[in-house]
Protein backbone atom coordinates (compact mmCIF):
# COMPACT_ATOMS: atom_id res chain seq x y z
CA UNK A 1 0.00 0.00 0.00
CA UNK A 2 1.10 3.28 -0.67
CA UNK A 3 0.79 6.35 -2.92
CA UNK A 4 3.19 7.36 -5.43
CA UNK A 5 2.59 11.41 -6.52
CA UNK A 6 5.04 13.79 -7.94
CA UNK A 7 8.05 12.72 -10.19
CA UNK A 8 10.50 11.45 -7.63
CA UNK A 9 9.60 7.30 -8.24
CA UNK A 10 9.82 8.24 -12.60
CA UNK A 11 13.46 9.33 -12.12
CA UNK A 12 14.25 5.15 -10.65
CA UNK A 13 11.39 3.93 -12.89
CA UNK A 14 13.39 5.29 -16.02
CA UNK A 15 16.08 2.98 -15.39
CA UNK A 16 13.65 0.12 -15.44
CA UNK A 17 12.07 1.34 -18.56
CA UNK A 18 16.03 1.61 -19.58
CA UNK A 19 16.78 -2.47 -18.72
CA UNK A 20 13.71 -2.92 -21.01
CA UNK A 21 14.88 -1.13 -23.73
CA UNK A 22 18.41 -3.09 -23.64
CA UNK A 23 16.28 -6.62 -24.14
CA UNK A 24 15.06 -5.22 -27.28
CA UNK A 25 18.14 -4.35 -28.55
CA UNK A 26 19.70 -7.74 -27.72
CA UNK A 27 16.45 -8.90 -29.45
CA UNK A 28 16.45 -6.92 -32.45
CA UNK A 29 17.05 -9.10 -35.84
CA UNK A 30 19.79 -9.35 -37.43
CA UNK A 31 21.17 -9.85 -41.07
CA UNK A 32 24.60 -11.17 -40.62
CA UNK A 33 23.90 -12.77 -36.77
CA UNK A 34 27.64 -12.68 -36.31
CA UNK A 35 27.39 -8.95 -34.79
CA UNK A 36 28.30 -8.34 -31.39
CA UNK A 37 25.96 -5.80 -29.69
CA UNK A 38 27.32 -4.37 -26.52
CA UNK A 39 25.49 -1.93 -24.36
CA UNK A 40 25.92 0.03 -21.53
CA UNK A 41 23.49 1.89 -19.11
CA UNK A 42 25.05 5.26 -18.00
CA UNK A 43 22.85 7.19 -14.86
CA UNK A 44 22.86 9.37 -12.64
CA UNK A 45 26.13 11.41 -11.73
CA UNK A 46 27.88 9.10 -13.69
CA UNK A 47 26.97 11.04 -16.66
CA UNK A 48 29.16 14.01 -15.65
CA UNK A 49 32.14 12.54 -17.40
CA UNK A 50 30.17 12.96 -20.87
CA UNK A 51 28.83 16.06 -19.81
CA UNK A 52 32.22 17.46 -19.54
CA UNK A 53 33.59 15.88 -22.97
CA UNK A 54 30.73 17.44 -25.02
CA UNK A 55 31.84 20.88 -23.44
CA UNK A 56 34.56 21.52 -25.53
CA UNK A 57 33.44 20.25 -28.61
CA UNK A 58 30.11 21.72 -28.32
CA UNK A 59 31.80 25.05 -29.10
CA UNK A 60 32.69 23.62 -32.71
CA UNK A 61 29.77 21.74 -33.97
CA UNK A 62 26.76 23.21 -33.29
CA UNK A 63 24.54 19.81 -33.47
CA UNK A 64 27.26 18.61 -30.16
CA UNK A 65 26.37 21.76 -28.45
CA UNK A 66 22.24 20.94 -29.17
CA UNK A 67 22.91 18.05 -27.06
CA UNK A 68 25.67 19.01 -24.65
CA UNK A 69 23.02 22.43 -23.18
CA UNK A 70 20.44 19.75 -23.67
CA UNK A 71 21.75 16.90 -21.43
CA UNK A 72 23.93 19.25 -18.54
CA UNK A 73 21.00 21.67 -18.47
CA UNK A 74 18.39 18.58 -17.40
CA UNK A 75 20.92 17.45 -14.92
CA UNK A 76 21.25 20.52 -13.07
CA UNK A 77 17.63 20.77 -12.71
CA UNK A 78 17.66 16.97 -11.01
CA UNK A 79 15.88 15.37 -14.50
CA UNK A 80 19.24 13.47 -15.33
CA UNK A 81 18.67 11.64 -18.52
CA UNK A 82 19.82 7.90 -18.38
CA UNK A 83 21.77 6.83 -21.29
CA UNK A 84 21.92 4.09 -22.96
CA UNK A 85 25.48 3.44 -25.28
CA UNK A 86 25.60 1.07 -27.69
CA UNK A 87 28.40 -0.91 -29.49
CA UNK A 88 29.09 -3.09 -31.75
CA UNK A 89 32.53 -4.37 -33.09
CA UNK A 90 32.06 -4.05 -36.71
CA UNK A 91 35.48 -3.17 -37.75
CA UNK A 92 36.84 -6.88 -38.25
CA UNK A 93 34.48 -8.77 -41.46
CA UNK A 94 34.64 -12.34 -40.64
CA UNK A 95 31.88 -12.95 -43.29
CA UNK A 96 34.42 -14.00 -46.30
CA UNK A 97 31.41 -12.53 -48.60
CA UNK A 98 33.40 -10.09 -50.71
CA UNK A 99 30.40 -8.32 -51.62
CA UNK A 100 32.36 -5.02 -51.97
CA UNK A 101 30.63 -2.78 -49.89
CA UNK A 102 33.47 -1.36 -48.14
CA UNK A 103 35.53 -0.35 -51.46
CA UNK A 104 37.56 -3.70 -51.32
CA UNK A 105 37.74 -6.32 -53.49
CA UNK A 106 37.65 -8.77 -50.83
CA UNK A 107 37.05 -8.70 -47.19
CA UNK A 108 40.96 -10.16 -46.48
CA UNK A 109 41.93 -6.99 -48.37
CA UNK A 110 39.48 -4.99 -46.30
CA UNK A 111 41.01 -6.25 -42.47
CA UNK A 112 44.23 -6.08 -43.81
CA UNK A 113 43.34 -1.84 -43.95
CA UNK A 114 41.27 -1.98 -41.08
CA UNK A 115 43.67 -3.82 -38.73
CA UNK A 116 45.53 -0.61 -37.61
CA UNK A 117 42.60 1.85 -37.59
CA UNK A 118 40.02 0.64 -35.46
CA UNK A 119 37.93 3.01 -33.96
CA UNK A 120 39.83 6.54 -35.62
CA UNK A 121 36.95 8.69 -36.24
CA UNK A 122 34.88 10.03 -34.45
CA UNK A 123 31.97 8.21 -34.98
CA UNK A 124 34.60 4.95 -34.93
CA UNK A 125 34.74 2.55 -37.94
CA UNK A 126 35.68 1.18 -40.60
CA UNK A 127 32.97 -0.47 -40.58
CA UNK A 128 31.87 -3.79 -42.76
CA UNK A 129 28.75 -2.36 -44.28
CA UNK A 130 26.55 -5.31 -43.48
CA UNK A 131 27.79 -6.01 -39.57
CA UNK A 132 27.02 -2.29 -39.47
CA UNK A 133 23.91 -2.75 -40.82
CA UNK A 134 23.13 -4.98 -38.11
CA UNK A 135 24.18 -2.46 -35.47
CA UNK A 136 22.17 -0.32 -36.69
CA UNK A 137 19.02 -2.00 -36.72
CA UNK A 138 19.54 -2.61 -32.97
CA UNK A 139 19.93 0.87 -32.50
CA UNK A 140 16.98 1.83 -34.08
CA UNK A 141 15.15 -1.12 -32.35
CA UNK A 142 16.19 0.71 -29.06
CA UNK A 143 14.67 3.91 -30.50
CA UNK A 144 11.59 2.49 -31.21
CA UNK A 145 11.53 0.65 -27.93
CA UNK A 146 11.90 3.82 -26.05
CA UNK A 147 8.82 5.10 -28.27
CA UNK A 148 6.69 2.23 -26.94
CA UNK A 149 7.22 3.25 -23.67
CA UNK A 150 6.25 6.81 -24.22
CA UNK A 151 9.87 8.08 -23.02
CA UNK A 152 11.37 11.29 -25.01
CA UNK A 153 14.52 10.17 -26.37
CA UNK A 154 17.28 10.26 -29.43
CA UNK A 155 20.31 8.44 -30.46
CA UNK A 156 22.93 10.96 -30.73
CA UNK A 157 26.27 10.37 -32.26
CA UNK A 158 27.73 13.04 -29.88
CA UNK A 159 27.18 10.94 -26.36
CA UNK A 160 28.55 8.34 -29.00
CA UNK A 161 32.02 10.17 -29.43
CA UNK A 162 32.42 11.23 -25.30
CA UNK A 163 31.76 7.41 -24.77
CA UNK A 164 34.52 6.48 -27.14
CA UNK A 165 36.54 9.08 -25.75
CA UNK A 166 35.87 8.29 -22.07
CA UNK A 167 37.49 4.53 -23.43
CA UNK A 168 33.66 3.14 -22.31
CA UNK A 169 32.22 0.22 -24.09
CA UNK A 170 35.53 -1.35 -24.50
CA UNK A 171 34.46 -4.06 -27.00
CA UNK A 172 33.28 -1.73 -29.75
CA UNK A 173 34.39 0.38 -32.17
CA UNK A 174 31.41 2.07 -33.30
CA UNK A 175 29.03 3.45 -30.61
CA UNK A 176 25.97 5.77 -30.13
CA UNK A 177 24.55 6.70 -27.55
CA UNK A 178 20.39 6.87 -26.76
CA UNK A 179 19.83 9.46 -24.24
CA UNK A 180 16.06 8.88 -22.29
CA UNK A 181 14.41 10.54 -20.60
CA UNK A 182 13.24 12.59 -18.20
CA UNK A 183 9.73 12.27 -17.66
CA UNK A 184 7.93 15.16 -20.17
CA UNK A 185 7.39 15.89 -23.65
CA UNK A 186 9.86 17.56 -26.14
CA UNK A 187 12.96 16.82 -24.24
CA UNK A 188 14.77 16.31 -27.26
CA UNK A 189 12.58 17.78 -30.15
CA UNK A 190 11.73 21.65 -29.97
CA UNK A 191 14.28 21.71 -27.36
CA UNK A 192 12.74 23.58 -24.28
CA UNK A 193 16.13 23.42 -22.78
CA UNK A 194 17.99 25.54 -26.01
CA UNK A 195 15.29 28.36 -25.06
CA UNK A 196 17.83 31.46 -24.95
CA UNK A 197 20.82 30.02 -25.59
CA UNK A 198 21.02 30.75 -29.31
CA UNK A 199 21.03 34.52 -30.51
CA UNK A 200 18.47 35.49 -33.56
CA UNK A 201 21.68 36.91 -34.93
CA UNK A 202 23.51 33.15 -34.70
CA UNK A 203 20.49 31.65 -35.76
CA UNK A 204 19.98 34.20 -38.74
CA UNK A 205 23.81 33.59 -39.63
CA UNK A 206 23.66 29.57 -39.55
CA UNK A 207 20.79 29.55 -41.84
CA UNK A 208 22.70 31.40 -43.98
CA UNK A 209 25.53 29.48 -44.48
CA UNK A 210 23.78 26.39 -43.87
CA UNK A 211 21.03 26.88 -46.49
CA UNK A 212 22.91 29.37 -48.59
CA UNK A 213 20.86 28.90 -52.20
CA UNK A 214 18.10 30.35 -50.27
CA UNK A 215 19.84 33.93 -50.05
CA UNK A 216 21.46 33.84 -53.27
CA UNK A 217 21.04 37.17 -55.64
CA UNK A 218 20.96 36.92 -59.37
CA UNK A 219 23.76 34.11 -60.45
CA UNK A 220 24.34 35.55 -63.71
CA UNK A 221 27.31 37.54 -63.63
CA UNK A 222 29.36 34.60 -61.99
CA UNK A 223 29.75 35.52 -58.78
CA UNK A 224 26.38 36.02 -56.76
CA UNK A 225 25.99 38.58 -54.24
CA UNK A 226 24.47 37.17 -50.85
CA UNK A 227 21.33 38.74 -49.35
CA UNK A 228 22.44 38.68 -45.59
CA UNK A 229 20.85 41.56 -44.48
CA UNK A 230 17.34 42.95 -45.36
CA UNK A 231 19.13 46.21 -47.52
CA UNK A 232 21.60 43.55 -49.10
CA UNK A 233 22.19 45.59 -51.88
CA UNK A 234 24.14 47.60 -50.10
CA UNK A 235 27.60 46.50 -49.19
CA UNK A 236 27.14 43.43 -51.07
CA UNK A 237 28.78 40.39 -49.78
CA UNK A 238 30.14 37.62 -51.64
CA UNK A 239 30.76 33.89 -50.69
CA UNK A 240 33.95 33.28 -49.35
CA UNK A 241 35.64 30.14 -50.70
CA UNK A 242 38.77 30.62 -48.83
CA UNK A 243 40.59 28.07 -46.59
CA UNK A 244 40.92 29.00 -43.18
CA UNK A 245 44.14 27.27 -41.38
CA UNK A 246 43.22 29.02 -37.92
CA UNK A 247 39.84 27.42 -37.70
CA UNK A 248 41.38 24.08 -38.69
CA UNK A 249 43.64 24.20 -35.98
CA UNK A 250 40.91 25.73 -33.63
CA UNK A 251 38.88 22.53 -33.99
CA UNK A 252 42.01 20.08 -33.83
CA UNK A 253 43.25 21.78 -30.36
CA UNK A 254 39.47 20.73 -29.03
CA UNK A 255 39.38 17.12 -30.20
CA UNK A 256 43.36 16.63 -29.43
CA UNK A 257 44.39 19.01 -26.62
CA UNK A 258 40.98 20.26 -24.34
CA UNK A 259 39.22 16.07 -25.10
CA UNK A 260 42.50 14.24 -23.76
CA UNK A 261 42.96 16.49 -20.83
CA UNK A 262 39.40 16.19 -19.70
CA UNK A 263 39.55 12.52 -20.59
CA UNK A 264 42.91 11.95 -18.42
CA UNK A 265 40.51 13.29 -15.55
CA UNK A 266 38.10 10.31 -15.87
CA UNK A 267 39.72 7.21 -17.59
CA UNK A 268 41.43 5.58 -14.64
CA UNK A 269 37.94 5.53 -13.07
CA UNK A 270 36.52 4.16 -16.62
CA UNK A 271 38.51 1.43 -17.34
CA UNK A 272 39.11 -0.32 -13.28
CA UNK A 273 35.04 -0.59 -13.95
CA UNK A 274 35.71 -2.78 -16.77
CA UNK A 275 39.27 -4.58 -15.50
CA UNK A 276 36.47 -5.95 -12.50
CA UNK A 277 34.21 -7.53 -15.21
CA UNK A 278 37.09 -9.29 -16.71
CA UNK B 1 -24.73 8.45 -55.57
CA UNK B 2 -23.96 4.93 -57.01
CA UNK B 3 -21.06 5.21 -55.35
CA UNK B 4 -23.11 6.22 -51.99
CA UNK B 5 -24.85 2.39 -52.33
CA UNK B 6 -22.00 0.79 -52.83
CA UNK B 7 -20.41 2.02 -49.78
CA UNK B 8 -23.51 0.41 -47.79
CA UNK B 9 -24.05 -2.76 -49.39
CA UNK B 10 -21.17 -4.11 -46.98
CA UNK B 11 -21.75 -7.90 -46.43
CA UNK B 12 -19.97 -10.93 -47.63
CA UNK B 13 -18.15 -13.99 -46.41
CA UNK B 14 -14.47 -14.28 -46.65
CA UNK B 15 -12.27 -17.49 -46.20
CA UNK B 16 -8.94 -16.68 -45.26
CA UNK B 17 -6.52 -19.52 -45.41
CA UNK B 18 -2.94 -20.48 -46.17
CA UNK B 19 -3.57 -23.40 -47.97
CA UNK B 20 -3.54 -24.26 -50.64
CA UNK B 21 -0.89 -21.82 -52.17
CA UNK B 22 -2.41 -19.05 -54.65
CA UNK B 23 -6.29 -20.66 -53.71
CA UNK B 24 -8.04 -17.47 -53.75
CA UNK B 25 -8.05 -17.82 -49.83
CA UNK B 26 -4.25 -17.53 -50.11
CA UNK B 27 -4.18 -14.33 -52.04
CA UNK B 28 -7.19 -13.08 -49.89
CA UNK B 29 -4.67 -13.24 -47.43
CA UNK B 30 -1.47 -12.58 -49.22
CA UNK B 31 -3.64 -9.11 -49.86
CA UNK B 32 -3.41 -8.83 -45.83
CA UNK B 33 0.07 -8.94 -45.91
CA UNK B 34 0.58 -6.29 -48.42
CA UNK B 35 -1.45 -4.12 -46.36
CA UNK B 36 0.98 -4.71 -43.32
CA UNK B 37 3.72 -4.48 -45.76
CA UNK B 38 2.61 -0.64 -46.51
CA UNK B 39 2.18 0.18 -42.63
CA UNK B 40 6.15 -1.38 -42.15
CA UNK B 41 6.94 1.10 -45.13
CA UNK B 42 5.49 4.02 -43.40
CA UNK B 43 7.50 3.02 -40.63
CA UNK B 44 10.39 3.38 -42.25
CA UNK B 45 9.52 6.71 -43.56
CA UNK B 46 9.81 7.90 -40.29
CA UNK B 47 12.98 6.04 -38.77
CA UNK B 48 15.33 8.11 -37.87
CA UNK B 49 18.76 9.33 -40.16
CA UNK B 50 21.52 11.61 -39.68
CA UNK B 51 20.31 15.20 -40.74
CA UNK B 52 16.41 14.32 -41.17
CA UNK B 53 17.52 14.08 -45.17
CA UNK B 54 15.15 11.51 -47.37
CA UNK B 55 17.58 8.83 -48.42
CA UNK B 56 15.59 5.76 -48.52
CA UNK B 57 12.90 3.76 -51.39
CA UNK B 58 10.92 1.18 -51.10
CA UNK B 59 9.81 -1.50 -53.67
CA UNK B 60 7.05 -3.93 -52.74
CA UNK B 61 7.09 -7.23 -54.82
CA UNK B 62 4.32 -9.68 -54.87
CA UNK B 63 2.92 -12.21 -56.92
CA UNK B 64 4.15 -15.80 -58.03
CA UNK B 65 6.19 -14.93 -60.99
CA UNK B 66 8.22 -12.32 -59.47
CA UNK B 67 8.81 -14.21 -56.18
CA UNK B 68 10.29 -16.85 -58.30
CA UNK B 69 12.45 -14.79 -60.35
CA UNK B 70 13.64 -13.23 -57.32
CA UNK B 71 14.58 -16.71 -55.91
CA UNK B 72 16.42 -17.78 -58.83
CA UNK B 73 18.33 -14.40 -58.97
CA UNK B 74 19.16 -15.27 -54.80
CA UNK B 75 20.11 -19.23 -56.20
CA UNK B 76 22.22 -17.47 -59.35
CA UNK B 77 24.50 -15.50 -56.70
CA UNK B 78 24.54 -18.21 -54.45
CA UNK B 79 26.79 -20.04 -56.55
CA UNK B 80 29.50 -17.11 -57.37
CA UNK B 81 30.69 -17.41 -53.47
CA UNK B 82 31.42 -20.45 -51.08
CA UNK B 83 30.46 -17.72 -48.21
CA UNK B 84 26.96 -17.55 -49.59
CA UNK B 85 26.05 -20.86 -50.89
CA UNK B 86 24.39 -22.67 -48.42
CA UNK B 87 22.66 -19.62 -46.83
CA UNK B 88 21.68 -17.89 -50.10
CA UNK B 89 20.00 -21.59 -51.05
CA UNK B 90 17.92 -21.92 -47.97
CA UNK B 91 16.97 -18.20 -48.08
CA UNK B 92 16.00 -18.76 -52.15
CA UNK B 93 13.53 -20.88 -50.54
CA UNK B 94 12.34 -18.67 -48.21
CA UNK B 95 11.57 -15.96 -51.28
CA UNK B 96 9.10 -18.31 -52.52
CA UNK B 97 7.54 -19.10 -48.94
CA UNK B 98 6.96 -15.70 -49.18
CA UNK B 99 3.57 -13.44 -49.49
CA UNK B 100 5.00 -9.59 -50.04
CA UNK B 101 8.89 -8.77 -50.14
CA UNK B 102 10.10 -5.40 -49.45
CA UNK B 103 13.24 -3.89 -50.37
CA UNK B 104 14.36 -1.14 -48.75
CA UNK B 105 17.72 1.09 -50.75
CA UNK B 106 19.33 3.67 -49.25
CA UNK B 107 19.76 6.49 -52.50
CA UNK B 108 22.33 8.50 -50.76
CA UNK B 109 24.97 6.27 -49.76
CA UNK B 110 27.26 5.48 -52.76
CA UNK B 111 26.34 9.01 -54.30
CA UNK B 112 25.96 11.90 -51.63
CA UNK B 113 27.04 10.97 -48.78
CA UNK B 114 26.75 12.64 -44.76
CA UNK B 115 30.29 14.80 -45.17
CA UNK B 116 30.38 15.23 -41.68
CA UNK B 117 33.86 13.82 -41.44
CA UNK B 118 32.54 11.04 -39.37
CA UNK B 119 35.15 8.66 -39.84
CA UNK B 120 32.07 5.74 -39.94
CA UNK B 121 33.59 4.37 -43.14
CA UNK B 122 37.10 3.83 -42.94
CA UNK B 123 38.13 4.89 -39.19
CA UNK B 124 39.88 7.95 -40.41
CA UNK B 125 38.93 11.62 -39.50
CA UNK B 126 37.71 12.90 -42.77
CA UNK B 127 35.46 11.82 -45.48
CA UNK B 128 38.81 10.56 -47.66
CA UNK B 129 38.47 7.18 -47.62
CA UNK B 130 35.14 7.20 -49.33
CA UNK B 131 35.77 10.48 -51.81
CA UNK B 132 39.54 8.83 -52.91
CA UNK B 133 38.14 5.43 -54.00
CA UNK B 134 35.22 6.50 -55.82
CA UNK B 135 35.37 9.20 -59.28
CA UNK B 136 34.55 12.56 -58.23
CA UNK B 137 34.67 16.22 -58.91
CA UNK B 138 34.92 18.85 -56.34
CA UNK B 139 32.92 16.14 -54.03
CA UNK B 140 30.29 15.34 -56.63
CA UNK B 141 30.14 11.61 -57.04
CA UNK B 142 29.66 10.38 -60.63
CA UNK B 143 27.84 7.04 -60.58
CA UNK B 144 27.35 6.94 -64.01
CA UNK B 145 30.20 3.98 -64.39
CA UNK B 146 27.61 1.37 -63.23
CA UNK B 147 30.15 -1.55 -63.52
CA UNK B 148 31.07 -3.19 -60.98
CA UNK B 149 33.94 -6.35 -60.00
CA UNK B 150 32.07 -7.25 -56.69
CA UNK B 151 28.33 -7.60 -55.94
CA UNK B 152 27.91 -4.23 -54.56
CA UNK B 153 29.79 -1.51 -55.81
CA UNK B 154 31.64 0.31 -52.60
CA UNK B 155 32.57 2.42 -51.03
CA UNK B 156 29.52 3.90 -49.73
CA UNK B 157 29.15 6.01 -46.87
CA UNK B 158 29.04 3.92 -43.64
CA UNK B 159 26.87 6.62 -41.73
CA UNK B 160 24.24 5.93 -44.93
CA UNK B 161 24.25 2.76 -44.57
CA UNK B 162 23.62 3.06 -40.73
CA UNK B 163 20.56 5.08 -41.61
CA UNK B 164 19.59 2.19 -43.93
CA UNK B 165 19.85 0.15 -41.12
CA UNK B 166 17.60 2.06 -38.51
CA UNK B 167 14.88 2.16 -41.53
CA UNK B 168 15.12 -1.22 -41.64
CA UNK B 169 14.97 -1.99 -38.29
CA UNK B 170 11.63 0.11 -38.16
CA UNK B 171 9.63 -2.25 -41.00
CA UNK B 172 10.98 -5.07 -38.79
CA UNK B 173 9.34 -3.29 -35.74
CA UNK B 174 6.48 -2.81 -36.98
CA UNK B 175 6.46 -6.48 -38.77
CA UNK B 176 6.83 -7.20 -34.76
CA UNK B 177 4.19 -5.14 -33.82
CA UNK B 178 2.00 -6.18 -36.52
CA UNK B 179 2.20 -9.88 -35.72
CA UNK B 180 3.74 -10.91 -39.41
CA UNK B 181 6.63 -12.62 -39.64
CA UNK B 182 9.46 -10.27 -41.24
CA UNK B 183 13.72 -11.21 -41.52
CA UNK B 184 16.27 -9.06 -42.56
CA UNK B 185 18.29 -10.63 -45.66
CA UNK B 186 20.89 -9.23 -47.41
CA UNK B 187 21.02 -12.49 -50.14
CA UNK B 188 17.33 -10.83 -51.45
CA UNK B 189 18.72 -7.43 -51.11
CA UNK B 190 21.27 -8.29 -53.27
CA UNK B 191 19.61 -10.12 -55.38
CA UNK B 192 16.81 -7.60 -55.87
CA UNK B 193 19.18 -4.90 -56.69
CA UNK B 194 20.70 -6.81 -59.33
CA UNK B 195 17.16 -7.51 -60.71
CA UNK B 196 16.75 -3.58 -60.87
CA UNK B 197 14.52 -3.36 -57.78
CA UNK B 198 14.96 -0.05 -55.76
CA UNK B 199 18.03 1.41 -58.78
CA UNK B 200 18.75 4.25 -57.15
CA UNK B 201 20.16 2.73 -54.35
CA UNK B 202 23.97 1.76 -53.32
CA UNK B 203 22.87 -0.57 -50.95
CA UNK B 204 19.36 -2.60 -50.64
CA UNK B 205 18.03 -5.04 -47.73
CA UNK B 206 15.57 -7.48 -48.95
CA UNK B 207 12.63 -8.04 -46.03
CA UNK B 208 10.54 -10.73 -46.75
CA UNK B 209 7.17 -10.27 -45.15
CA UNK B 210 4.63 -13.44 -44.37
CA UNK B 211 1.67 -14.43 -42.27
CA UNK B 212 1.64 -17.97 -42.40
CA UNK B 213 0.82 -20.59 -40.00
CA UNK B 214 4.67 -21.20 -39.73
CA UNK B 215 6.94 -18.71 -39.88
CA UNK B 216 9.00 -19.19 -42.97
CA UNK B 217 12.65 -17.46 -41.79
CA UNK B 218 13.18 -19.98 -39.06
CA UNK B 219 13.51 -23.49 -37.82
CA UNK B 220 15.05 -24.79 -41.32
CA UNK B 221 16.10 -28.55 -41.53
CA UNK B 222 19.44 -28.86 -43.50
CA UNK B 223 19.66 -28.95 -46.95
CA UNK B 224 16.49 -27.28 -46.74
CA UNK B 225 16.94 -26.39 -51.03
CA UNK B 226 16.52 -29.76 -51.22
CA UNK B 227 14.29 -30.54 -48.42
CA UNK B 228 11.37 -28.09 -48.12
CA UNK B 229 7.47 -27.97 -47.83
CA UNK B 230 7.22 -27.89 -51.94
CA UNK B 231 9.93 -30.85 -52.33
CA UNK B 232 7.72 -32.88 -49.65
CA UNK B 233 5.03 -32.24 -51.09
CA UNK B 234 6.20 -32.55 -54.68
CA UNK B 235 7.95 -36.07 -53.30
CA UNK B 236 4.28 -37.15 -52.04
CA UNK B 237 3.18 -37.28 -55.59
CA UNK B 238 6.24 -38.75 -57.18
CA UNK B 239 6.25 -41.66 -54.50
CA UNK B 240 2.55 -42.49 -54.08
CA UNK B 241 1.39 -41.92 -57.37
CA UNK B 242 3.99 -45.12 -58.35
CA UNK B 243 2.80 -46.90 -55.27
CA UNK B 244 -0.72 -46.90 -56.93
CA UNK B 245 0.73 -47.95 -60.28
CA UNK B 246 1.73 -51.33 -59.03
CA UNK B 247 -1.89 -51.92 -57.34
CA UNK B 248 -4.03 -51.73 -60.37
CA UNK B 249 -7.31 -54.06 -59.49
CA UNK B 250 -11.01 -54.00 -60.95
CA UNK B 251 -12.09 -52.15 -57.62
CA UNK B 252 -15.64 -52.51 -59.25
CA UNK B 253 -16.00 -56.48 -58.59
CA UNK B 254 -13.38 -56.98 -55.58
CA UNK B 255 -11.58 -54.82 -53.10
CA UNK B 256 -9.11 -56.73 -51.05
CA UNK B 257 -9.97 -56.61 -47.13
CA UNK B 258 -8.29 -58.35 -44.09
CA UNK B 259 -8.27 -61.82 -43.69
CA UNK B 260 -11.65 -63.41 -42.37
CA UNK B 261 -13.42 -60.88 -43.44
CA UNK B 262 -13.78 -61.89 -47.39
CA UNK B 263 -17.52 -61.38 -48.42
CA UNK B 264 -17.03 -64.73 -50.37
Amino acid sequence: MGHLIGDEYLRDHLLEVAKNIVLAIKKAPAITGRTQIETEIVYGDDIVPIIEVLEPVSRGQRYIQWDYETIKSCHEKGETPVIIGIGAKVDNSNLGWNCGACGFPTCREYNAYAKDCSGGGPLGGPSCNWKLLDYAIACDWACASAWQYKVDNRIMGSVGFAMAALGMLPDSNVKLGLALGPARDMVYYNREEMNRKITYEEEKTEMLKSASTMFTCFSGNGNPMYKTKDRWWTQPERMDMGFSQSAVEEYEKIVRQQVPEIVMKHVEKIAARYKKKK
Amino acid sequence: MKKYVEDLDFHGEEKISDWPPWSPQDIRRKKGVLESARMMANSVMTSPCAGGVPQVEIELIYGQEELEALARKVEEIAHTNKAWKDAFLYEAVMVRDSDVIMMIGNTRCHETPLDANCGMCGGGTDCSYFYDKVEHKYGLVDITDRRSETMIKGPLCSARVDDLGYAVGSALWTAHTLMVDARPFASMGMAGQKLGYCSNSGMVVGVPVAAKTKNPYVDVNVDYHLINMDKVLDNTRKIYQTARLLRGFDYRKWIPKPAGKQEE
